[in-house]
């Protein structure tokens, strides 16, 4: 165990310095003045040369590099061109929003995508199976910012039963008593929460089904069918046992999607969260937030995948036995 | 549907959240701005971002403010604010005598020595504020005594006065004064700012709001609004929607013909028309694309540039693409300055005799595929604009149109903000779907972008006629009567229209929506914000956010 969990973590260091070193050279190559931005104001040349030397642009890029990597190495990410404060708290300002998003969503994800999965198995071959096997396809191939617009439009425009924007409303949430706030958080995180968990709903659904169906045709279902089992017994009790785990190496599948969906949706719903930033930080060519958000969440993500592992190695001895 | 949340909010906050004892007569209220953007920081000198210029106008005063007429010659159409009077002493030397109830935030006077040390932090290098130019005629600022400071110019001109209090948002030097200048740009003052103003900084939540509550001791008198919170959304689409679902209260411009139709159709929203400071042109660049020693092989040449401006239809683009919203201007200028006048004074719109003037300069389309040529090159060039701008793409594939009728080939070129910065700045490119929010005052607002002394600049085209520096030069320097200073500046625009260095192609009226529900709105033209603090909300219109009470200041 003591072996394979350093063997994770030199692994996490390698794509962590590979994401921050491809990050740092793309986001330089890019074209674009980070400080010359398409304004309706003259800019004064002197002024710009100015902020390029107090934020180190005027250095060879190996200098900057290394300077980067120096202060990587120390925790530091840098200061953001376009909030004049550190990279870190802007992140840290900005993460507890995704990872709140990003949860409400996979939550939905599992529940929705693994009930779905349920009854398609349980109802195989016949037209309910084939219907959801139409709507899941349908759903799971459709952009996320095009959900993302017509829910927005229809239960935000239309309906108004929704808000439009933002994590909550910033003019009330302080006044509001704590169920108050509760339900002010829950009511705008509906929207892109149902926006990326019907997504992973979908692609969900159509893993659990065929996890189930293929656990449905092992010896010991049929072994539990000659005892006499009901069937509901059996899909619940013996097959789905077996069928969550692949759906649990998932899990450490559906963070990065999340991650990546989130930069659409966040943006389209004003989402405080690291999506928005980056998208951003990428606009505004804000270099050390743009490489800030994309080592945070290469981390995230690394950090999901462990976690995803640990949980199958707790879920099936079989992985054990192959380390 | 009635919306069914605002009601269970109402209900809840009814229940059992803070008392509904927030209001005191008149003095009440929340006004939300859906802003279109973020401020990187609230320290004035480091910073001219419109936003920060919005919020700072509550937060921190100048000695003098611009009063609604707009007017910046002389000093009698000025508002006081920090100074309670001035006086000029001589033609170079001008008095201010600070209003003496005048305090920080935090309960320190405002001091004399706080406006020399806030025009020495303005003019230091390394705070490298970007009003540091504009300064330039200020020879020195000292403190007589603790109330009156003294401004010495190094020269006369009309607009003294101005130039001494527009840029200056005077600076608590007891809480900056220690603080090293290079560090500015990133100081945590920025962030957490201690001011004199109306309102004060209550929570600035990155991504999210900004909230400032009134101060309750402005000297000036306690603004009625109890709460202003700026609520960030980028998106010009989605901070029109904010406003239209009532999340927010106000948005500053609506830009699109579109936007104003749906505020119209919003019975809880009232429109605010007013005139604007921005215009919007076609730069060519005079220059080879990337090579500033060579004139451009199309736009080098001024009667092919006095040629395309005949082939656009600059008023039935307006009407195109936006309706009553705009005006076609006579000139490089807004429709808020007095030179501003309805009869276009550009070249008019004449096909005939567009292409009558490419051909006499050899622009012949002699292969018959609608392309001109001379000497082998095609009459064909792209026009460079920021991909975030529907507006100026519509007006690109409408120029696109009309240019193809006199035989000249147009590509549009979108990209986004920080290389079109790069790309302006570096001249490469043909020509330019360009918009200025200028100055309330031509003498920045063309003298610092259009003249010889701006390329590098502003000027990214290039445009350079000794003519017209001489005018603009002669115009700001004020000599003569109005009459004559204004048939200067009427000159200079004939100069500049003929040479055609752009097309000039709107100039915004804007239009304001704000929640009907808040009562004496004024706006000023160039400073949207700066008169909320006598906007107020009438006790039988409150709504829920309106109750909460502000943090104590």
């Amino acid at each position: 165990m003591a072996a394979w969990l350093a063997r994770r973590v030199v692994a996490a260091l390698a794509i962590l310095w590979t994401v921050a070193t491809l990050t740092f050279v793309a986001v330089h190559a890019a074209p674009g003045e980070p400080f010359l931005p398409a304004a309706e104001r003259p800019a004064d040349p002197a002024v710009v040369a100015e902020l390029r030397r107090q934020f180190g642009l005027d250095r060879p890029l190996h200098v900057q590099y290394a300077r980067y990597l120096g202060a990587l190495a120390t925790g530091d990410l840098g200061v953001s061109f376009s909030q004049r404060r550190p990279v870190a708290a802007a992140i840290a300002a900005a993460l507890p929003h995704t990872l709140f998003l990003a949860a409400a969503a996979l939550l939905l994800d599992y529940v929705l995508g693994i009930a779905i999965g349920l009854v398609q198995a349980a109802t195989a071959g016949r037209r309910l199976d084939d219907a959801l096997t139409v709507v899941t396809l349908m759903i799971a191939s459709l952009p996320a910012f095009w959900v993302a617009l017509v829910l927005l439009l229809v239960f935000g425009e239309w309906l108004r039963w929704l808000p439009v924007a933002g994590a909550y409303d910033p003019a009330l949430y302080d006044a509001l008593p704590l169920a108050g706030r509760v339900a002010d958080r829950l009511r705008h995180l509906a929207l892109p929460a149902a926006t990326l968990g019907l997504l992973g709903a979908a692609a969900t659904a159509r893993y659990q089904r065929a996890a189930l169906l293929e656990a449905l045709g092992q010896e010991y279902v049929r072994t539990a069918r000659a005892k006499g089992l009901d069937e509901r017994r059996v899909l619940l009790r013996h097959a789905w046992r077996n069928a969550l785990v692949p759906i649990t190496a998932l899990l450490g599948l559906a963070l990065p999607f999340l991650l990546t969906g989130a930069v659409l949706v966040e943006t389209v719903f004003a989402w405080p969260g690291m999506g928005r930033l980056a998208a951003d930080a990428i606009t505004l060519r804000d270099y050390p937030l743009v490489t800030g958000t994309a080592v945070t969440a290469s981390a995230v993500v690394v950090l999901g995948s462990l976690v995803a592992d640990l949980l199958l190695r707790a879920a099936d001895p079989r992985v054990r036995v192959h380390d | 549907m009635p919306r069914l949340a605002p009601f269970a909010i109402a209900v809840v906050l009814a229940a059992g959240c803070r008392p509904a004892d927030a209001c005191r007569g008149d003095v009440c209220g929340t006004l939300v701005v859906a802003a279109l953007g973020e401020p990187a920081t609230l320290l004035p000198p480091v910073t001219d971002q419109q936003l920060a210029r919005d919020v700072h106008d509550q937060l921190f005063l100048k000695l003098a403010d611009v009063g609604m007429s707009a007017n910046t010659i002389g000093d009698a159409d000025f508002e006081p604010q920090l100074a309670q009077r001035w006086e000029w002493e001589d033609s170079l030397t001008l008095v201010f005598h600070l209003h003496p109830d005048a305090r920080w935030h935090d309960g320190r006077p405002v001091t004399a020595g706080d406006v020399a040390f806030t025009f020495a932090a303005y003019t230091d290098s390394q705070v490298n504020s970007p009003a540091r130019p504009a300064l330039a005629r200020i020879a020195g600022v000292t403190a007589r005594d603790s109330l009156t400071a003294v401004f010495r110019f190094s020269q006369a001109f009309p607009e003294m006065f101005y130039e001494a209090v527009h840029h200056l948002r005077v600076l608590p030097q007891h809480l900056l004064g220690d603080l090293p200048r290079g560090q500015w740009s990133t100081a945590e003052f920025g962030r957490a700012p201690v001011g004199n103003g109306p309102y004060r900084l209550a929570s600035w939540t990155p991504g999210v709001a900004l909230t400032l509550t009134a101060d309750t001791g402005f000297f000036l008198g306690r603004p009625h609004l109890a709460r202003l919170v700026w609520r960030f959304q980028p998106d010009l689409a989605a901070a029109v929607n904010l406003v239209v679902a009532g999340d927010a209260d106000a948005i500053e411009v609506l830009v699109s013909p579109d936007n104003v139709r749906r505020a119209r159709e919003t019975p809880h929203l009232a429109l605010y028309p007013y005139p604007g400071l921005a215009y919007g042109y076609l730069g060519f660049n005079l220059r080879a694309n990337g090579g500033a020693s060579r004139p451009h092989p199309v736009f080098g040449d001024r009667e092919v540039r006095r040629a395309l401006t005949m082939a656009v239809d600059r008023e039935r683009m307006r009407a195109n693409a936006l309706g009553e919203l705009a005006k076609v201007p006579p000139g490089p200028i807004p429709t808020l300055w007095p030179l501003w006048e309805p009869r276009p004074r550009a070249l008019r719109y004449d096909t005939a005799a567009a292409r009558r003037l490419l051909a006499e300069r050899g622009w012949v389309d002699r292969d018959g595929d609608g392309v001109r040529e001379k000497a082998g090159v095609p009459l064909a060039f792209a026009i460079m604009l920021p991909s975030t701008s529907g507006l100026r793409r519509q007006y690109a594939r409408l120029l696109q149109e009309q240019l193809a009728r006199v035989g000249a080939k147009v590509a549009i070129d979108e990209v986004d903000g920080p290389v079109y910065g790069e790309r302006t700045a570096a001249g490469r490119f043909d020509a330019y779907l360009g918009a200025w929010n200028v100055d309330p005052t031509p003498s920045t607002g063309i003298g610092g972008i259009w003249t010889s002394g701006a390329i590098g600049r502003a000027n990214h085209g290039g445009y350079a006629n000794p003519a017209f520096d001489d005018l603009v030069a002669r115009a700001s320097s004020g000599a003569g009567s109005p009459d004559s200073v204004r048939a200067l500046w009427r000159r200079a625009l004939e100069t500049f229209n003929d040479d055609a260095p752009a097309v000039v192609l709107f100039a915004m009226d804007n239009v304001a929506a704000v929640h009907a529900r808040v009562a004496d709105v004024r706006i000023r033209p160039d400073s949207y914000w700066a008169l909320v603090r006598t906007w107020r909300i009438p006790a039988d219109r409150l709504i829920a956010r309106d109750r909460v009470a502000p943090a104590a200041n």
